[in-house]
Order: C-alpha cells, then sequence, then structure tokens
C-alpha cells in the first residue's frame, strides 16, 4: 500500500503471524502485524527485548519465513519464494549488518568486503574495486590489508556496513549495530548509516535499544507502544519522530 | 579471491588440528601405500614373459623334490614350447645372516626363458663351460666387491657335498643386469650338473619344472595336462602360472594380500572417523559465519562445497606426504626383501587410487557437515530471538 504520493512503498508486511513451537508450547511472536516503509526512509525499530524486533528483520530480510500473512519487498512478495530463490534475491537486494559483524577471520577487511561479490558475475578486478570503493566510504580504505582481529570494534562494524553496500544493495536491515560499541564509535557509526540513508538513498531499517541512535532515525517505531495500541501501516507511517 | 583461496585459508585457521590430522592421513596413505608396493612384488615381479611361463612342483611341498626325467616328459605334451628346471640351493656366504637366493639350474635352457637377465653372450658361454661357474646380479657383484674370475665359498643350509661339506666353491663366471625394473640383480645360479653331481643325496631330482608354453597355448589346458601326467606317479606335481606360484610361495608365509585388506579397511575406517570428527568440529565452531554466508546470498551448496574442497585439501596433503614417505621406504624394503620378494614398487596406478580415495573420503567427511549446513536456520544461528 502506498499512501506517500512521491514515494513508493519499499517494505510491506501485511497481517503477519508468526509463531514456534518451544517444547509443547506454541510460542506467538507477532498477532496480525501489518508495517509498511517506503523507500529512503531510515526505521528505527525499539522496544523491549522479546517483542520480536529481530524477527521482523529477519522476515524482511528474508532470513526467516512468516507463519502466516505476506511480505512485500520492492514490489516483490518473498514469502512464497523458495530457499535457493530467496537466497538469490537477498544476494541482490538486501545488506545486512548485526550487531557481531561475523566477518570471516581469515580474510582481510578487503577480502572480507568482496565476500558478497563472488555471488556476482564482476571479475576479479571489479571485484577489487568495488570493495576498495565500499571501504573508503566507510573510511576503511587504509585498513583494507588488515585482518579482523587487527582491527577495533568500530572499524570491524564499518568494515561489515562495507560489506553490506558493496553490492548496492536497496535495503540495509540492521540488527544492533552499535550494541557493542562505545559512545563515540557507535556516533561514527550512526552517522556513517545516515549517510548512506541521506546521500545514497538506502532505505534503513534498525533494530536498537538505544535512544540515542533513534535520532539518526528519520521514523521511530516504538514497537511495545505499537502493538499495544494495535496501529495500522498508515497509522505507523505517521509515528513522528521520538 | 575465490571458493578455492577462501577454502585454502580456512584449512589453516587451525595450524595445530589440521597438522595432527594430517599427519593421521599421512600414516594411513603410508600404511596404504607400502603395502601397495609389497603387493605389487606378489603379482607383478616377473617380467611380461611370465605369461607363458608355468611351474610345476611337488604337490605337497615345495621342500620334495621331482625326478629331473619328468622334464622330457612335459616337453611332449602340446603346447609345451621348452621346459627347463631348477633347484633352491638355501645358500649364504660366510655368516647364516647373509642369505643369498641362490639356483641351480638348466644351463641349456634357463636362460633362454629368462630373457629379462641380459648376460653378455660371451660371459654366458664362459659359464656354460666352467662347471662350478657362478652367474651373479650386479647387486650382488656391487655389495660383494666380486668379478669375474673370483672364487668364491657359499654355505648351503640344505644340501651337503661329497665331501661331507655344506660350503660349496664357485668361480664367478658372469655378472647380470636385469632388464625389468620389475626384475632384481640379487640372485646367482649355477650349473644343476655341477650341483647333481656333488650333492651327497637325493641325485636326479630338481625343486621345480618351468615349462614355457607357446602363445596360443591353453594355460589351464597345459597345466591340466601335465598334472594328470604324473597323478599316479611318486612324484605328484602341481602346476600353476609363475605368477600365481610366487604368490603362494609368500602366502605360506602369510596371505598377504588378506592382510593387505584389513590393514587398509582398519586404517581407512580409522582415518574416515578422525578426519570426519575434524570436519563436523570445524563446521560447528563456524556455524555463524555459515549463516553469516547464507545471509549475504551464498547458497547452501557453496558452503558443502567449500567444506569438501577442505576435505580434500587435508586429506590431499596427508596422502602426498603419505605415498612420498612410502616410496622412500620402499628403498630400504625392496633392499631388504630383495632375495625373497623382488619387484617391491609402487605402481603408477597406485596414485590414481589413492587419488579416488580421496575424492571418496572427502565426500563421505563431508556428509555431516553438509547435513547441518543444509538445515541451519539463519535467523537461529545469528541469534536471533522473539
Amino acid at each position: 500500500m502506498n499512501t506517500n504520493n512521491h514515494k513508493n512503498t519499499a517494505i510491506e508486511l501485511s497481517e503477519i503471524n508468526k509463531s514456534y513451537q518451544k517444547g509443547s508450547n506454541t510460542v506467538v511472536v507477532h498477532d496480525n502485524f501489518n508495517l509498511a516503509i517506503e523507500e529512503g526512509e531510515f526505521v528505527a525499530l525499539m522496544g523491549p527485548s522479546g517483542l520480536g524486533k529481530s524477527t521482523l528483520l529477519h522476515l524482511i530480510g528474508g532470513l526467516d519465513s512468516p507463519t502466516s500473512g505476506s511480505v512485500t519487498i520492492a514490489g516483490q512478495r518473498i514469502d512464497s519464494l523458495s530457499e535457493a530463490k530467496l537466497t538469490l534475491w537477498r544476494a541482490e537486494n538486501i545488506g545486512f549488518i548485526f550487531q557481531s559483524h561475523h566477518l570471516l577471520p581469515v580474510l582481510t577487511a578487503q577480502g572480507n568486503v568482496e565476500l558478497p561479490l563472488l555471488l556476482t558475475p564482476l571479475n576479479k578486478n571489479e571485484r577489487q574495486q568495488h570493495a576498495a570503493l565500499a571501504l573508503r566510504l566507510v573510511g576503511m580504505e587504509e585498513r583494507a590489508k588488515h585482518l579482523p582481529k587487527e582491527l577495533s570494534g568500530g572499524q570491524e562494524q564499518r568494515v561489515a556496513i562495507a560489506r553490506a553496500i558493496v553490492s548496492d544493495p536497496k535495503i540495509i536491515l540492521c540488527d544492533e549495530p552499535t550494541g557493542n560499541l562505545d559512545r563515540k564509535t557507535a556516533d561514527e557509526i550512526l552517522t556513517l548509516l545516515a549517510i548512506l540513508n541521506k546521500d545514497y538513498g538506502k532505505t534503513i531499517v534498525m533494530v536498537t535499544h538505544d535512544l540515542k541512535a533513534s535520532e539518526y532515525a528519520s521514523r521511530v517505531i516504538n514497537l511495545e507502544q505499537y502493538i499495544a495500541e494495535g496501529k495500522t501501516i498508515e497509522l505507523c507511517k505517521a509515528e513522528v519522530k521520538v | 579471491m575465490n571458493i578455492f583461496q577462501l577454502a585454502w585459508r580456512n584449512s589453516f585457521r587451525k595450524k595445530t588440528r589440521f597438522s595432527l590430522t594430517c599427519l593421521s592421513v599421512m600414516v594411513a596413505f603410508f600404511l596404504f601405500s607400502l603395502l601397495a608396493g609389497v603387493n605389487h612384488a606378489l603379482t607383478t615381479n616377473v617380467s611380461s614373459d611370465n605369461q607363458y611361463r608355468l611351474m610345476t612342483s611337488h604337490k605337497i611341498s615345495l621342500a620334495r623334490s621331482l625326478p629331473v626325467n619328468y622334464q622330457q616328459k612335459i616337453s611332449v605334451i602340446q603346447g609345451v614350447d621348452n621346459v627347463s628346471y631348477a633347484s633352491w640351493f638355501g645358500g649364504f656366504f660366510q655368516d647364516e645372516s647373509n642369505q643369498l637366493a641362490v639356483l641351480a639350474v638348466d644351463h641349456n635352457s634357463y636362460f633362454e626363458m629368462y630373457d629379462e637377465y641380459n648376460i653378455a653372450r660371451e660371459q654366458l658361454e664362459q659359464w656354460k663351460k666352467t662347471r662350478t661357474g657362478l652367474i651373479i646380479g650386479q647387486a650382488i657383484a656391487t655389495k660383494y666387491g666380486w668379478k669375474i674370475g673370483d672364487k668364491i665359498p657359499l654355505s648351503s643350509s640344505i644340501w651337503m657335498n661329497k665331501e661331507g661339506s655344506f660350503t660349496w666353491y664357485f668361480t664367478v663366471s658372469a655378472i647380470y643386469q636385469s632388464s625389468t625394473s620389475a626384475g632384481d640383480e640379487k640372485r646367482m645360479f649355477f650349473q644343476h650338473v655341477y650341483f647333481d653331481k656333488s650333492r651327497a643325496y637325493a641325485r636326479n631330482t630338481v625343486s621345480w619344472f618351468i615349462p614355457k608354453v607357446t602363445i596360443d597355448a591353453d594355460l589351464d589346458g597345459v597345466s591340466q595336462q601335465i598334472d594328470a601326467l604324473f597323478v599316479n606317479a611318486n612324484g605328484v606335481t602341481r602346476t600353476t602360472t609363475e605368477q600365481v606360484f610366487i604368490k603362494e610361495q609368500a602366502q605360506q608365509f602369510v596371505d598377504m594380500a588378506m592382510v593387505i585388506k584389513i590393514v587398509v579397511i582398519a586404517v581407512f575406517f580409522t582415518l574416515l572417523l578422525i578426519v570426519c570428527n575434524t570436519m563436523v568440529q570445524t563446521n560447528r565452531e563456524r556455524l555463524n559465519e555459515s549463516a553469516m554466508m547464507k545471509a549475504l546470498g551464498f547458497s547452501s551448496g557453496f558452503l558443502v562445497a567449500q567444506v569438501y574442497l577442505e576435505s580434500v585439501l587435508l586429506l590431499a596433503i596427508g596422502a602426498l606426504f603419505g605415498c612420498l614417505f612410502a616410496q622412500l621406504s620402499l628403498v630400504y624394503v625392496k633392499e631388504l626383501f630383495a632375495d625373497f620378494l623382488p619387484g617391491i614398487a609402487i605402481n603408477p596406478s597406485h596414485y590414481i587410487t589413492v587419488s579416488v580415495l580421496v575424492l571418496l573420503a572427502a565426500a563421505l567427511c563431508s556428509l555431516l557437515p553438509a547435513f547441518t549446513l543444509k538445515r541451519l536456520t539463519i535467523s537461529h544461528s545469528l541469534g536471533a530471538k522473539a
């Protein structure tokens, strides 16, 4: 659904139900959940632990599938895609940044950033050029030859961001990207994400507990309040910055 | 960077574990290659001519002799081209620990059949003219520094001569080289005539006959005809091909083929468990990274291929060193058993078998990790909680 006149809906979750089995109990994570995010938005998903913020992120990124309901990204329903198609789709459309950067310790910063490009038809030189560009964008070009263990936490997260953007995805999903960082480094990372959003038009969805982090977002969704009030997609989009 | 480089770098992530596992693989392939070298000697240690050479010995035991006049009777059987004979001397030089492969042979026919022994014509003629003449292999000549014309005393652990001594005297008349890699240069030959006339007992007998058949002859048919000829005689015979004969002699001590099979199966089963365990452990430690790679868009197939390549690498490096050390060790083993089991060597086809085993074992070792990777839930592995 597109309620904004000049922008398209990038992400649309419609009537999402998500539950899982824990022993003999069925745990309901989301019940008839709706959400829409427009292209170019920087959305911060906030709220206490256990509300399903990361699950939402994983549903959007095709890492998990809903029990029922639809997940539509850039006009394409992904909840019905096969695992193989979903894998290809992720490679082309989504960049992930996690709290733990999960860089491969055996590869240099350059190698880690090049990794997603192995799935593209780019040749070796092109891959290296793209990776160098991404590293420059996050201010890590001088550390390109360093292994993750030779980098600080903030630098590792910058490399993870470079890896997320190197294949030029339209959507970047961040799960607590500053959770392991000190304030100053966290601010640097958030500034970087804001630049990617404003200057490069990336749609960013960020799960965070950090109130300061929400200041960088163009929209903040407090999931606890949102679920309690049973807001619709439209209401959600009208929510103001905290 | 590509999948091969990624697998290479991942392999050396835990250097100690990789090295120790490699060492296990190396030991497995070392044993396998060593035994294959011995097996090669048991199956292919005679020249290509051997397919036309039969061996006729006493049915009960090689220690029992056969009458020399069997030569004439065998030679008239259809399909038999020529017949020679030989007797085991059981020789040693100076001390019983210096065992030597010494044979008394029919000087007229033996070397016509064994053309893999290269002997200068004039030397062979000289040997035939010299009653106590001895033909020695080049390796023996080099080892003891013997040359043509030298008088050599050799002792027998079996045969006493008419003088009541177990020491026999010979004159080196010829030195031979072997024309095949399978042949050896550590044998010694002297005239059966001298042997027969000089020994104190069992005259006019031989240890075995060597009937050479014609190219178009039916080996089984000729063998059966020979044995049928002496079925009611005192010396009942058993005729086989030379290859089978040598193999059976070695198997009197131990069923080598069976030992090889059992050792190889045991070794590879253990090897599989070790490498499987390593790969499962490696995979488990990297589940988060694998989940991240899946999140980035890498398929399960890519991750499984990576595990497979790492398994191949681990096994291939171990196998390479195992084969290399076996090859080096066989130089010594070959020397040690040259008198009794010539032709110990690793056949080039063995390396094809090793390659296939490496690829197959790598596939088996990748099965469990592959199953785990296929079932890997990204959201769960990356720590998503409701």
